[in-house]
Formats: structure tokens, C-alpha cells, sequence
């Protein structure tokens, strides 16, 4: 006999995920307020579209990391739009500010935001939140392999800024 | 630092939201409490349950359909009822079809009638019905005006006409249609009575002007001329009497038989045409020409639909495949 998956509360849900999301989106962003500011927009998306849910489809927090991710690509797309409209007035020049991704070692801080926010993204679904492959290839739309090896990649290429860093 | 190290680090400095985001959020989700979620039906259970589901009632539909439409029979129209041969004639017709006895129609006494009767019959030896037919034409008085037999390998027919007194017409029929199954049968009757009684009228009449000729011929005041014209006149008259009697007795004597046009055919020859189907053979037959038209149909959508389909399909893939490579652009900075 086939058994219903249990449907969370919403409240129990942000609970549970707020951190989740909004760490995923901090690494994905490398911008706190913008982070913040998204994961309050994934959350009343989710809100909206609770009643498409489907716990037997995939978990509470690969939905809600799949709307942040959706959420932040449109961020991105908006952010194009406004510097290329700005470009041709003011040349933008982008800073990182220090402690964005929480408590971790200045050099590490530095050679992440070095990264593009693709490989930021893989680092935050397998390290950070701690998702497993099929998960975070799922949140990706790529296949298993290709998130292990994006990871691996962008692993190496941590490695070898960090590793830079401390030669300078 | 090596691999394991940085992935250690990044696991321990876990991010946390900020209490005021933490409020933000929970504010959003008590202040319009969420629509519990629904059950959806994913697309592969709902292809499994409609698909057999239009199969089935594809399959019934064509089966009630067959079912319905196998109770209408397609009967022969019967042919229409030949002209009457004058218009004082009645002429009574009478098909019948199946078997058992034949239903004959009495000729009525005492009247001139033209009697033919044409019975189709099944039977199961063609010699033997044949010779039994004419032993039955014999026995009833009367003649045989003509037979045409044949048999071959599987098949055989014999065609007779025979003459039956009109008195014995009934009993001859019922004894003919006893020989096998009748297939067809046709009853003309047509009344000659007013030819019989016209001639009649003017038979008399001629004898009366006979009458009066030889009355006329007695007397003797006639001159030589007078009476050579009376005699011709007489002569003729008689000459048209003779004729008008002949053509009556002629005509009664054919009136007084009735003609009966036997075609027998061979069980086998019968049995070689095709039987009419059965009801759940009709119905089995006109279901599979529904289901037959159901799956051109379906052919037909198919065809035309499929390069519809596979644009559909291709678009579909060609844009997703387009807002990926934006995405991977956006992401690669």
C-alpha cells in the first residue's frame, strides 16, 4: 500500500530552512543585504505556491532551494539589465566587504568571492548545506556527474587561489 | 590549505539569518496563512489511467454501437407489384419467404381467372425433387410445359413450368413446397371473367343477327341480288361466330389451368452463397469496422499532429536549452 508523504506546516518550514536558503543564497550572491532581501522574495514565493508542493516529488528544502535559485537568476538578470544600462555613465566598481560568508578566514573570504557565483553555488548545496549529489544536481538541473565534477573543479580552483594568497 | 581543510571550514562557519529576517519571514507566513497543499497528479499516473481509460471506452463504445447496430437488418425491398394486365383484371400477388408450407391463394369458382404461381425451393437432391415435382404434376392431372435441369460438381438448378388444373392449383402448391425449404414465392392471379363475358355478349349477338338473316332469307319476295348480298352477310356473320367461339373455348380452356413455375436448387448450391450472419457475428463485425475507423482516426491525428509535436518539443527543448546557457552566463561571474 502506497503511503501519503507527510505535508510540514508552512511555519515549520521556515523554520527549519530559513537558514538553508539563506546561506545558499549569500554564497550564490556574495552580497548580504541582496541575500537577505532574496530570501525574504523565496519565501512569499513559496508561500504563494505552497499549494503546489509535492513532499513525494523531492524534500521541503530542495523546493525552497530550487525557488532561490530561480529567485536569484532573475536577481542576476535584473542586476544586467540595470549595469548595462549604467555602464556607458558609471563604470561599476565592485567591492567585497569582509565577513559576508559568515565567520570564515579572511583568505578564504577572498578566494571565494573570486569565484563565479556558479561554483560558489555547488560549494554552498555539497559543503555548506551538506546535500547530497542527487540533491544538489537536481537544484542544478545537471547530472550527478556534472555537479561532482563542477565541485571538484571549483575545489581545485579554491585550493589554488588559497594557495596563491598565502604565496603572496 | 589543503582540500579537507577548506571543506571543513566552510562547513563550520555556518550562516544563520539575522533575527530581523527571521521576523520578516515568519511575519509573511502568519500573516496569510498558507492553502494547505494539494494533491497533484503527476503527469505518468495520469497518462497510465487516461490512456486505458480512452482505449477502454474506444473498444466499448464500438462494441455498444455493433451491438445496436446489428439488430437492423437489411431486408430486401420487395419487388414492385406488376402492372394489371387490363384494367377490369385483379390481379392478387403474394411473396413469401422462408420455409414451411407455401401460402397459396384460392382461384374463385366459377369465375375465368389467369393463374401463375412461381415457387422458389431449396432442396436437398435435385434429381429426386425434380422427378417427385413431375410424378406431383402428373398425379394432379395435369402437364408439364417445359423443365430445364442441370447439376454439376457442388452445384445445380432445375427449372419447371407445369400446367395444374385451377380446381387442384392449391393442393399442387402445398404438395410442390413440400419438396424442400421455399426460398421465394409468387401468386398472380389475374380475373379474365369480363373478356369471357364480353365475348359472350357479342357471340350472342351474332347469333341473333343469324337469326334475323335467315328469317329475312325465307321470304319470298327477295329478288336474286337481295338474296345473294343476305347470304354473303350470313356466311360472314357465321365465320365470326366460329372465330369468337374458338378464341372463348381456347381462352376458357387456358383459364382453366394454372401455371406453376418451379425453380429448384441444389442444398449444396445453397449452401455454397454466403449465410446471413448471426446477431453476435454482425455485431462482433460491425464493432471491429468501428474500432477500424477509431484507429484511422487515430493514425490521422497522429500524422498530422506528430510534426506539430515534435516542433512543440523542439522549441521547447531549444529555449530551455537557451535560458540555461543565460543562466550559466549569469552564474559564470
Amino acid at each position: 500500500m502506497r503511503v501519503l508523504a507527510e505535508v510540514p506546516s508552512f511555519e515549520a518550514v521556515v523554520e527549519r530552512h530559513l537558514d538553508d536558503v539563506h546561506g545558499y543564497l549569500v554564497y550564490l550572491t556574495r552580497d548580504r543585504g541582496a541575500a537577505e532581501d532574496l530570501t525574504a522574495e523565496t519565501f512569499e514565493k513559496a508561500l504563494r505556491s505552497w499549494r503546489r508542493f509535492d513532499p513525494r516529488r523531492g524534500s521541503a528544502r530542495t523546493w525552497l532551494l530550487n525557488l532561490a535559485r530561480s529567485t536569484a537568476l532573475d536577481h542576476f538578470r535584473a542586476e544586467e539589465r540595470r549595469r548595462r544600462r549604467e555602464r556607458a555613465y558609471a563604470p561599476e566598481r565592485r567591492e567585497h566587504e569582509d565577513g559576508v560568508f559568515g565567520g570564515l578566514s579572511p583568505a578564504l573570504e577572498r578566494a571565494l568571492a573570486e569565484l563565479s557565483a556558479g561554483e560558489r553555488e555547488v560549494i554552498a548545496l555539497r559543503i555548506l548545506l551538506d546535500l547530497d549529489g542527487e540533491a544538489a544536481a537536481r537544484v542544478l538541473g545537471i547530472s550527478p556527474t556534472a555537479c561532482s565534477t563542477r565541485l571538484s573543479r571549483a575545489l581545485k580552483k579554491l585550493e589554488e587561489r588559497m594557495s596563491a594568497d598565502v604565496a603572496a | 590549505m589543503s582540500q579537507p581543510e577548506l571543506v571543513d571550514e566552510i562547513r563550520a562557519a555556518r550562516i544563520v539569518a539575522s533575527p530581523e529576517l527571521r521576523a520578516r519571514v515568519l511575519a509573511l507566513a502568519t500573516a496569510v496563512p498558507p492553502a494547505p497543499p494539494r494533491r497533484r497528479w503527476s503527469a505518468r499516473p495520469t497518462a497510465l489511467v487516461l490512456v486505458p481509460a480512452a482505449v477502454a471506452i474506444a473498444i466499448a463504445g464500438a462494441l455498444v454501437a455493433g451491438l445496436a447496430g446489428s439488430g437492423r437488418t437489411k431486408r430486401a425491398e420487395p419487388a414492385p407489384a406488376a402492372q394489371p394486365f387490363a384494367r377490369d383484371a385483379t390481379t392478387a400477388r403474394e411473396k413469401a419467404t422462408g420455409s414451411g408450407a407455401a401460402g397459396s391463394i384460392p382461384a374463385t369458382p366459377g369465375r375465368a381467372q389467369r393463374y401463375e404461381s412461381e415457387l422458389t425451393l431449396k432442396v436437398a437432391s435435385l434429381s429426386a425433387a425434380t422427378k417427385r415435382a413431375l410424378r406431383l404434376t402428373r398425379s394432379y392431372r395435369g402437364y408439364v410445359r417445359s423443365v430445364d435441369y442441370g447439376s454439376g460438381t457442388g452445384r445445380g438448378s432445375a427449372y419447371l413450368v407445369v400446367r395444374v388444373p385451377v380446381g387442384r392449383v392449391q393442393e399442387a402448391i402445398v404438395a410442390f413446397s413440400a419438396l424442400g425449404d421455399i426460398v421465394d414465392q409468387h401468386t398472380s392471379i389475374q380475373d379474365v371473367q369480363p373478356t369471357v363475358d364480353r365475348r359472350f355478349r357479342q357471340m350472342q349477338a351474332i347469333r341473333d343477327v343469324i337469326a334475323k338473316l335467315q328469317a329475312r332469307l325465307e321470304s319470298p319476295a327477295l329478288t336474286a341480288d337481295e338474296r345473294r348480298a343476305l347470304e354473303d352477310r350470313l356466311v360472314a356473320q357465321r365465320r365470326r361466330l366460329v372465330v369468337l367461339q374458338k378464341e372463348q373455348a381456347a381462352l376458357l380452356r387456358e383459364m382453366s389451368f394454372a401455371t406453376v413455375s418451379l425453380s429448384l436448387r441444389s442444398a449444396r448450391q445453397a449452401a455454397a452463397a454466403p449465410d446471413r450472419p448471426g446477431r453476435i457475428e454482425r455485431a462482433l463485425d460491425r464493432s471491429g469496422s468501428i474500432l477500424l475507423d477509431e484507429l484511422k482516426v487515430a493514425v490521422y491525428v497522429l500524422i498530422v499532429g506528430a510534426p506539430l509535436l515534435v516542433l512543440l518539443a523542439l522549441s521547447l527543448a531549444g529555449s530551455r536549452l537557451w535560458r540555461r546557457r543565460v543562466d550559466a552566463r549569469l552564474l559564470s561571474r
